[in-house]
């Protein structure tokens, strides 16, 4: 039984999307956009909730339905955002939405960071490219109950500063003084004079403290392997690491056998795992 | 125990057909013998011997099932969209395109004649995953009302070839569970034994229910002796012993070399059930989202937008195949994902046979030691 | 059979792997297995029930140096790979056998059951120790085959002789009865060499619109089509789809109609020449007619 904390409900036809509309597109990188959407039926936007680090299956019917991270703020009522790479048919489909729009929705689905268990620990997210997205959404959930929590970091990396995610709220996350926020890109160039390197060389620079912390960490599954090592070279115990996996995902709702890890369900046990879980799964990375 | 003549099953599936469709194994012209689960008219013939080559799950798990139609229609019949051109201050581009979202209709109900005793206990199988009641998981409408409208009628089986191994699971070919009636072949004809509470309407009859005790007559004959088929030795330790053999990838390399990939194993599988969902368009405007068969086995079947496959090849896929249905599975639902039908090994086109796989895994895995910890090395380790 | 085990032997001194068979199939058929050591090869056999085309496994098998027995047929796919470039023939080696044409084992087994003992050493062919008559019993595929001198008789080839005698309306009839039994489940594209697309195949890749994923006979029959059409001039007639397919559709029927077109327009029969140019493959870019656009 997942230690996990969930957070979702159950609907009759889980299977069956809920009309809702493109309410804005926000270019992010050339690839990358990210779709704020409402629901349709103002009853279905009053009864949404969902918690950080989970998930939703966002439709344009005809071109089909994937998952992707809700990558908004759970406080944030009425909208929420999707951010999606441009990588096939129907992220395609996706990238050629415009405002007013029609898509279909299925959220929130899978299990959500047991943030309730972190509270009074220090949390570090180390983010690569699009896994900015569901640590975004983290970021402003303990950002929004941040007396919660201890000291918060974030490292985040792109191959480019082009690459890099969410501008203006990282325009924001600088002027905190309440977060250490270190950007980094893998090379250097003439436009950028921040940080250079890749991420989890910025993270062990960086070297921040296992005591009393918590990691989170989402990127391409490189990265992750990666960061993991590095985290593990600071001291960071499994159990005090946690991460988001993608996979194919086709019923989210843990019945089409597709997703899973060993006995686990990427859509229902996950997407969120902390390292501990992991560990005792059947390595198919 | 009830008797009805052999003859008469004619009549009784006549009588069945009033209120709901019926589908009994028939021999397929000019396929050399094939028998396969097909869709009963009155005078159809029936292969009451016969063994069908694919399995019964398209009664509660269509090959192709409609999930919901879509329909696009111009304008601006959405209300949101209107608020945006309203007075958002929101610039109304794109379509402005409103969604209907169709439910399909409700599900027929259906009697399957000539079920084995391996195809009912599959139906019981797959409710462990897709009818739970306990509000611990997601529902599936479709297949709970599919299978709220099924009524299975099971062949019992007096003989049995060398690719079953039903007598592997604990009731073997003697097995109920899934079943509503159960016909037990004697000379002129089958006993038959009610289950459940449907079976024993169809048997004595009732209210609303079309009239069918007239068929049967009581019978002092004994039921026959039932198939004892071949054995799959320790098969339910399989669940707590493959996690030893997990990474030994070149033991599954080579007790699945011959492995083509085909999904022939998958798709004559009464228990196997993964499915895609994908979209169809019909015309511009109009399309269909559909729930399909498909097999763990296909190539693509993980493959992920990025180009990375976590299954790349025939030894990972079929891996993960038998962990599903012999360890995953089990933990998970209590079941094994298994019945022992051979229909996989009947089938497959390589000559692989599922139970020489699950020795060999067995064995391998003993040698081995017990399943402590994983054998595979932690994600973070920077192993392949 | 120790010249098969010996030349085994030989190609894995400089190959990866072999590709043949063993006796373990159920009743002691032959079943197809992967030799790695010498002492492997001991297990080698091959018999009228060898009846796979090993070929399917080259391209999945690209980074390794790969040895194949081969029968005639199965030779000609191995041609036919190297001829598209799909395979590369410095690291394959054939060990080409001859053929006492194929047995139809499913049908034996669906006569005599599951497993029966099958026993052929060339002149009598005994199923559970009597002996019956191997003709009814022959791969309808042996059937034609310049390489042995095969009759064969029985379901299939009479069900051959009277497609051929259909004229156009009544095999439209005969096509429609059949795809209404496909399932879709593309076993017959795993199972054959060409299909080496495996699973982006045009019919199944997200996206596609040329035929509807579901159980229809129209869309079953849009499939085949595409696929016929497809293998056209490259198909080598193993016979490995039909064999594979669940719901028993003679598609080496369709196979054959096309390859004899392709035979007929432009003198050319996939797999005999590895130098050959396959007609609806190869086009001449500085040609006649060809315009810069």
């Amino acid at each position: 039984m997942s230690t996990i904390a969930q957070a979702g409900r159950k609907a009759t036809d889980p299977l069956r999307p809920e009309p809702a509309t493109v309410v804005e597109v926000i270019p992010e990188t050339p690839n990358i956009k990210t779709l704020r959407v409402a629901f349709d039926d103002p009853a279905v936007t009053e009864a949404f909730r969902f918690l950080p680090g989970q998930i939703g299956q966002l439709s344009v019917p005809g071109a089909g339905e994937s998952t992707f991270a809700i990558s908004s703020a759970p406080s944030r009522t009425g909208v929420f955002e999707f951010s999606v790479v441009d990588a096939g048919a129907l992220t395609s489909a996706i990238h050629e939405l415009a405002d007013g729009d029609p898509v279909a929705v299925r959220a929130p689905l899978g299990c959500a960071f047991p943030t309730d268990e972190w509270k009074g620990r220090n949390v570090v997210l180390v983010a690569g490219g699009i896994g900015m997205a569901p640590l975004r959404s983290l970021l402003f959930h303990l950002l929004d109950n941040r007396a919660d929590y201890g000291t918060l970091t974030l490292i985040y990396g792109a191959r480019t500063p082009d690459d890099l995610c969410f501008e203006s709220d990282r325009a924001d996350w600088r002027h905190r003084t309440d977060l250490d926020f270190t950007a980094t890109i893998d090379m250097a160039c003439s436009i950028w004079d921040g940080c250079v390197g890749l991420v989890p060389t910025v993270l062990e620079e960086r070297a921040p403290s296992p005591e009393n912390s918590i990691a989170v960490t989402c990127g391409p599954p490189i990265m992750i392997r990666y960061a993991l090592e590095s985290l593990a070279k600071l001291g960071f115990r499994e159990e005090q690491v946690y991460t988001t996996l993608e996979r194919r995902m086709k019923c989210g709702i843990g019945l089409c056998g597709r997703c899973n890890l060993g006995p686990k369900y990427v859509c229902t046990d996950g997407p969120v795992f902390s390292l501990a879980e992991l560990n005792g799964l059947p390595d198919e990375m | 125990m009830r008797f009805i003549a052999r003859e008469k099953t004619q009549e009784l599936l006549e009588s069945l057909s009033a209120e709901a469709q019926v589908w009994a194994p028939r021999e397929l012209n000019g396929s050399g013998g094939t028998v396969m689960f097909e869709r009963w008219s009155p005078g159809d013939p029936i292969a009451f011997e016969g063994f069908s080559t694919l399995s019964a799950k398209d009664m509660v798990l269509p090959r192709t099932e409609k999930l919901f139609g879509f329909r696009y229609t111009a304008g601006t019949g959405n209300m949101l969209a209107e608020a945006l051109e309203q007075g958002a201050g929101l610039p109304a581009q794109g379509k402005n395109e409103h969604l209907d979202i169709e439910s399909p209709g409700p599900a027929e109900k259906k009697v399957l004649f000539g079920a084995r005793a391996c195809d009912a206990k599959a139906l019981d199988v797959l409710d462990s995953l897709f009818n739970r009641d306990d509000g611990s998981a997601y529902e599936d409408p479709g297949y709970r009302a599919r299978r709220a409208g099924l009524t299975v009628i099971t062949l019992a089986c007096t003989s049995c070839d060398d690719a079953c191994f039903c007598s592997s699971f604990e009731n073997g070919a003697a097995e109920k569970a899934g079943s509503d009636l159960i016909f037990y072949p004697v000379e002129t004809g089958f006993l038959v034994e009610a289950v459940t509470a449907r079976g024993e309407q169809i048997l004595s009859g009732g209210e609303g229910t079309v009239a069918t005790e007239r068929l049967f007559e009581e019978s002092g004959l004994q039921p026959p002796a039932l198939a004892e088929t071949a054995r799959v030795e320790g098969i339910a330790e399989l669940e707590s012993l493959l996690p030893a053999i997990f990474a030994d990838l070149e033991f599954w390399e080579r007790s699945t070399a011959q492995c083509i990939s085909c999904g022939f194993c998958t798709y004559s599988c009464p228990t196997c059930h993964c499915f895609n969902i994908h979209d169809e368009m019909r015309g511009d405007r109009e399309g269909e989202r559909l729930r399909s068969w498909d097999a763990c086995m296909f190539h693509i079947y993980t493959q992920e937008a990025s180009g990375h496959n976590p299954r790349p090849t025939a030894a990972h896929r079929y891996r993960n195949r038998i962990n599903h249905k012999f360890s995953y599975f089990p933990e998970n639902q209590g079941q094994i994902l298994c019945t022992g039908c051979g229909r996989c090994i009947r089938g497959c086109p390589a000559g692989l046979d599922i139970r020489e796989v699950m020795a060999a895994a067995l064995a391998r895995a003993r040698e081995r030691g017990s399943g402590e910890g994983l054998a595979g090395e932690a994600p973070g380790a920077g192993s392949a | 059979m120790s010249d098969l085990v010996s030349r085994i032997k030989e190609a894995l001194d400089q190959m990866d792997l072999v590709l043949g068979w063993t006796a373990s199939g159920a009743g002691g058929v032959g079943a197809p297995a992967r030799f790695y050591e010498r002492a492997d090869a001991e297990q080698a056999v091959f018999d009228s029930t060898c009846v796979h085309n090993l070929a399917v496994h080259l391209p999945r098998l690209k980074e390794r140096r790969v040895a194949i027995v081969a029968k005639p047929c199965d030779e000609r796919a191995v041609n036919q790979l190297i001829v598209e470039r799909e395979i590369d023939p410095e690291r394959i080696r054939v060990i080409g056998v001859e053929c006492p044409s194929m047995l139809d084992v499913k049908s034996i087994w669906r006569c005599f059951g599951y497993g029966a003992r099958i026993e052929d050493d060339g002149e009598r062919l005994l199923v559970n120790g009597a002996e019956v008559e191997r003709a009814r019993f022959t791969q309808q595929k042996c059937s034609g085959c310049p390489d042995h001198d095969a009759a064969v008789t029985g379901d299939r080839m009479e069900l051959r002789e009277r497609f051929k005698a259909m004229n156009p309306a009544e095999r439209r009839e005969f096509w429609r009865e059949q795809y209404s039994r496909c399932i879709r489940c593309y076993a017959c594209r795993e199972a054959c060499p060409m299909c080496y697309c495996r699973d982006v195949c045009i019919i199944q890749a997200d996206g596609s619109r040329w035929a509807g994923g579901g159980v229809s006979a129209h869309d079953a029959e849009m499939m085949q089509l595409i696929r016929v059409n497809h293998l056209a001039g490259r198909c080598t007639e193993c016979g490995e789809c039909e064999r594979a397919c669940p719901a028993g559709i003679p598609l080496i029927l369709l196979m054959e109609e096309q390859n004899l077109a392709v035979e007929e327009l432009f003198g050319h029969r996939a797999g005999e020449d590895r130098e050959a140019k396959p007609p609806l493959l190869t086009f001449n870019i500085n040609g006649d007619g060809w315009e810069q656009r």
